[in-house]
């Protein structure tokens, strides 16, 4: 069923008197607010510093044409679970706040400035900026903020926005002190309060009444993909304008937008009419497209693809930029020992033993990985803060690197001394030193890291068994706590995260379900002196909110996990630049990372030259 | 105005002339109909178990994702139903479709599976549909004439031709289209469509430049399927062919004097397609069935790239209910082809 918050809301009289009156309300009000405060309105200014040309250059009109390889499930922002969702594009830059990408720092956007910090940086009072208005020209203000919040926050609904709302299951709430206040209240402070408070407010003249009458159930069935565009409201750039399901969807732009968000010159933003997303399911195909002009960047990874583009830019069949290895990717692949093995005592002890991982560090050899699997577009990784999070990349966090004698060496000291017939190293009592390892089948990258390591562990004596496994039958071995986990040694990778506070809330304390080498039960003890240590900073650094503070703790915090090495980290792929001639508006070169991208998300900035 | 009862009448002695007078077709079909009813239910059953039972959930990716407390993945499993035991969730599945016509919700869409599936099902058809007229258009003379001047160089080249393209997947040779389109792109500047269903402007086109449009974007990857495979189907009608030319009454008709053509298409075309029509019936879930990866490597809209994103998820009630739906389809394929067989078969009665 496809019901708009309208249509749902008129199927009762009463429910037709409530949306009416809420209505006239809130437009009396905003008639009221508005009066008092259009002159007061002052805009946000994108700084001209962060971009690489000036904003005098810009040209207005024109549609910026992207593809994307997964089809847009839903419009619906409360259940969108994709990463490039139709509701991340329209709200792009839709927030209270963001980071600088000059100085990482915190600055107001949708609020009016830096809020109040009081009761022991738990309590944020945000000044909402005035004059801001959704595409239907209903202005924004607390209330819709209030609403969203509680929407996401409502477990029924199953809103992938509910962990940034709640800190070990304890609420953030929110509360509306007048129209252009809102008060947040943290049960702990938190080193993300910022970007918790960053999210993009969707209407409360369109959700509120619907949530209200129908709850969580109401909210699950709105703004599904079929849905008449005309209905969908946003606070962002861009507001969708068609969907043709599973071939495009063109956004035009918000015109009440650029009322408020303007470019250094203090040109309304975003500069272009629309924008389209061309739905292309194939990797081949969407490279084909892009070689063809059709759209105007792609997301290439690929040592051919990056080829093929280089090619087509140097024949001047393809007038367009390529940068390669721009920076490291925000992932990397690791392999991890169970220390949870009860029925076998030996490879218990073994996997525990800190000198066994360092030495399986030593191993390795994260070159020939990177020019083997990754077609040499790869960073070498020693901790799991990615690479490309500078701010918290510290000379102090030990590496271990691809070094065969220190592994000999430590593994010595361990009394595997003695080589058998077949060379592999044995113990004391004869037994050989070996283990099974295992990744997700299908995935050529890891199965080929794998083979590299099993390769370099047999120089130095040590016997990995590798086989491949069924993606989910790896995470099943992974995700079951346990005493006796039936498992050795799996590789696999992780992505994402901030530099604000870089670490994994379910991997680094100890009983958390990605904590994969000592995973007794949820909330399970520690190990080592180590992890302890690492808990302990964990969530002191988690609940600091200054971040210079925080980092300090951060260093701390990454020593202690390169010594314990739970997870040998491996590599992981870099980030690479492509796109179209006719795009202008890119951020400055030495700005460019995988974490802020070539440009501010969504083409809020891009214009067609 | 013809009462209802006439009309029942007419249709049925409709029917009775079509079968030639050789049995009623509504209670076959409902006779046909009950003893299918076992059938869709056991084939329902193993799909959602065979499913259910394969390691992981729709959830299963979510738990490496760093952000997700296991918290959150337990309700939302418990939302979803996921945490109910595998034969409630089938009863309750069951129950739905049979009491409201209701298979499900898609997880990943969050919208019933019958939304989501339907319009992808359309664009598959359309594609289908292309690729069976080209795919018989070509078959079926190129059998015939294989069959008429058997072991001439041309019957050969073309055998030749016809089982190398059939030696390639069908999706490889969409690739290799989309780079000869690529280079022609390249080198002349024509606007040859590289994939997709329609073009950008296609919103603020006509009715009539929307039919061309999205017929210029099927022509490619619809000769690409069709040509792909037209070795199997031209073959077996080249060997039924020959089996039913080298017969006496074909003998005794060209005897008598008919002409080249009547004993080709009528005597010896007729006879020959006979196994075909009996196999028609599986052609009905094959059309709604989409076009296979040619879709997703030329980023057509339809029904495979789809279902690829939701067994990849395991997005449980839309894979159940697309197989279910191509089962009931199978079903009243089969009946149809037995009907039809009747009408072309004089020696077939209706039991």
């Amino acid at each position: 069923m496809y019901c708009s918050d309208v249509a749902a809301a008129s199927f009762n009289l009463q429910n037709m008197w409530e949306v009416k009156e809420y209505i006239m309300k809130k437009t009396l009000l905003l008639a009221l607010a508005l009066s008092l405060s259009t002159s007061l309105a002052a805009p946000f200014t994108l700084p001209a510093s962060w971009f690489a040309e000036s904003p005098a250059k810009a040209k207005t009109g024109g549609e910026i044409r992207y593809s994307t390889l997964s089809d847009f499930k839903t419009l619906n922002p409360f259940t969108s679970s994709e990463s490039d969702s139709l509701p991340d594009v329209m709200t792009s830059q839709a927030g209270l706040f963001r980071q600088d990408p000059t100085n990482d720092k915190m600055i107001p956007v949708m609020a009016e400035s830096m809020p109040a910090v009081s009761n022991a940086n738990k309590r944020f009072v945000v000044k909402i900026r005035k004059g801001m208005k959704f595409s239907d020209g209903q202005a924004i203000t607390a209330d819709d903020f209030v609403t969203t919040w509680n929407i996401h926050a409502d477990p029924k609904v199953g809103s992938n926005h509910l962990s940034d709302e709640q800190i070990n299951d304890k609420p953030i709430t929110i509360k509306k002190i007048d129209d252009y206040t809102v008060q947040f209240d943290f049960p702990q402070p938190s080193a993300g309060a910022y970007s918790r408070m960053s999210f993009a407010p969707w209407p409360d003249h369109v959700f509120g009444p619907v949530y209200k009458t129908k709850g969580a159930e109401g909210i699950k069935a709105m703004w599904g993909v079929s849905t008449d565009p005309k209905s969908i409201v946003s606070a962002g750039p861009w507001v969708l304008s068609s969907y043709q399901l599973g071939q495009r969807a063109v956004l035009k732009k918000n015109p009440y937008f650029g009322e408020w968000f303007k470019d250094g010159a203090g040109k309304p933003l975003p500069y272009a009419d629309s924008i389209s997303y061309r739905v292309v399911k194939d990797l081949n195909a969407s490279l084909a497209a892009y070689l063809a002009g059709q759209v105007d960047a792609a997301g290439i990874s690929r040592a051919d693809d990056l080829a093929q583009v280089k090619k087509a830019i140097d024949s001047g069949n393809l007038k367009a930029q390529l940068f390669a290895n721009v920076s490291p990717n925000a992932t990397s692949t690791w392999i991890v020992f169970n220390w949870n093995k009860a029925s076998d005592p030996t490879k218990q002890k073994l996997f525990r033993d800190v000198r066994f991982r360092q030495a399986m560090s030593h191993i390795a050899n994260r070159q020939a990985m990177i020019q083997l699997a990754l077609g040499g577009l790869g960073s070498e990784v020693y901790s799991g803060v990615y690479p490309v999070f500078k701010n918290y990349t510290f000379d102090s966090t030990p590496k271990y690197k691809y070094d065969l004698a220190a592994a000999t060496k430590l593994l010595a000291q361990m009394g595997y001394t003695k080589k058998n017939a077949q060379g592999y190293l044995t113990n004391a009592s004869g037994k050989v030193l070996e283990f099974n390892l295992t990744t997700n089948a299908g995935n050529n990258v890891r199965e080929q890291e794998a083979r590299i390591f099993t390769d370099e562990a047999k120089k130095v004596g040590v016997k990995v068994n590798f086989s491949p496994m069924d993606f989910n039958a790896v995470i099943d071995k992974l995700d079951n706590p346990g005493t006796d986990r039936p498992w050795d040694a799996i590789l696999l990778g992780l992505s994402g995260g901030d530099n604000i506070w870089p670490y994994g809330s379910n991997v680094v304390p100890c009983g958390t379900n990605l904590h994969s080498y000592n995973y007794t039960k949820q909330g399970g003890p520690c190990l080592s002196a180590q992890e302890t240590l690492m808990d302990k900073l964990y969530y002191k650094g988690d609940q600091t909110l200054d971040p210079d503070a925080r980092r300090k703790i951060g260093e701390q915090l990454s020593k202690a996990e390169a010594l314990n090495q739970g997870f040998i980290y491996l590599v992981g792929s870099n980030y690479h630049v492509t796109y179209n001639n006719r795009l202008g508006g890119e951020f400055k070169r030495e700005l460019w990372d995988s974490y802020y991208g070539s440009r501010p998300a969504y083409g809020v900035t891009t214009y067609i030259k | 105005m013809i009462e209802g009862g006439s009309l029942v009448r007419a249709t049925l002695s409709i029917w009775w002339v079509a079968t030639g007078g050789r049995g009623f077709v509504i209670p076959f079909i409902i006779r046909r109909l009950v003893q299918f009813i076992p059938t869709i239910l056991l084939s329902s059953f193993l799909i959602f178990i065979v499913i259910s039972l394969a390691p992981g959930d729709f959830l299963s990716t979510a738990k490496l994702n760093p952000n997700i407390s296991p918290e959150i993945i337990a309700q939302q499993r418990e939302n979803l139903g996921l945490d109910k035991p595998v034969l409630i969730q089938y009863f309750l599945w069951m129950k739905n479709i049979i009491l409201h016509a209701d298979f499900g919700i898609s997880f990943a869409y969050t919208q019933p599976v019958w939304n989501v599936m339907i319009p992808r099902i359309i664009n598959s058809l359309w594609l289908v549909l292309f690729i069976t007229i080209l795919y018989y258009g070509m078959a079926v003379p190129l059998g015939v004439f294989g069959a008429v001047r058997q072991n001439s160089f041309a019957d050969k080249a073309i055998n030749v031709v016809m089982y190398f393209l059939l030696g390639f997947p069908s999706f490889f040779l969409a690739l290799l289209a989309i780079f000869f389109i690529l280079q022609l792109r390249f080198k002349y500047h024509w606007q040859i469509p590289l994939g997709g269903m329609t073009s950008d402007n296609f919103v603020n086109m006509s009715f009539w430049q929307r039919v061309g449009d999205v017929a210029k974007h099927l022509i490619i990857p619809a000769f690409i399927v069709a040509i792909h495979s037209v070795a199997t189907l031209s073959r077996v009608i080249r060997g039924q062919m020959l089996e039913v030319l080298h017969s006496d009454y074909i003998r005794t008709a060209r005897a008598k004097g008919v002409t080249e053509h009547t004993a080709i298409w009528k005597h010896t075309f007729k006879n020959g397609i006979l196994p075909f029509v009996a196999n028609i019936g599986g052609e009905l879930p094959a059309l709604i069935g989409g076009a296979g990866f040619v879709e997703v490597v030329f980023a057509y809209p339809g029904i495979t790239p789809m279902l690829l994103d939701a067994l990849n998820s395991k997005d449980l009630y839309l894979i159940a209910g697309f197989n279910l739906m191509t089962t009931i389809l199978l079903i009243i394929g089969n009946i149809l082809a037995d009907i039809l067989l009747v009408a072309v078969d004089p020696r077939v009665r209706l039991e």
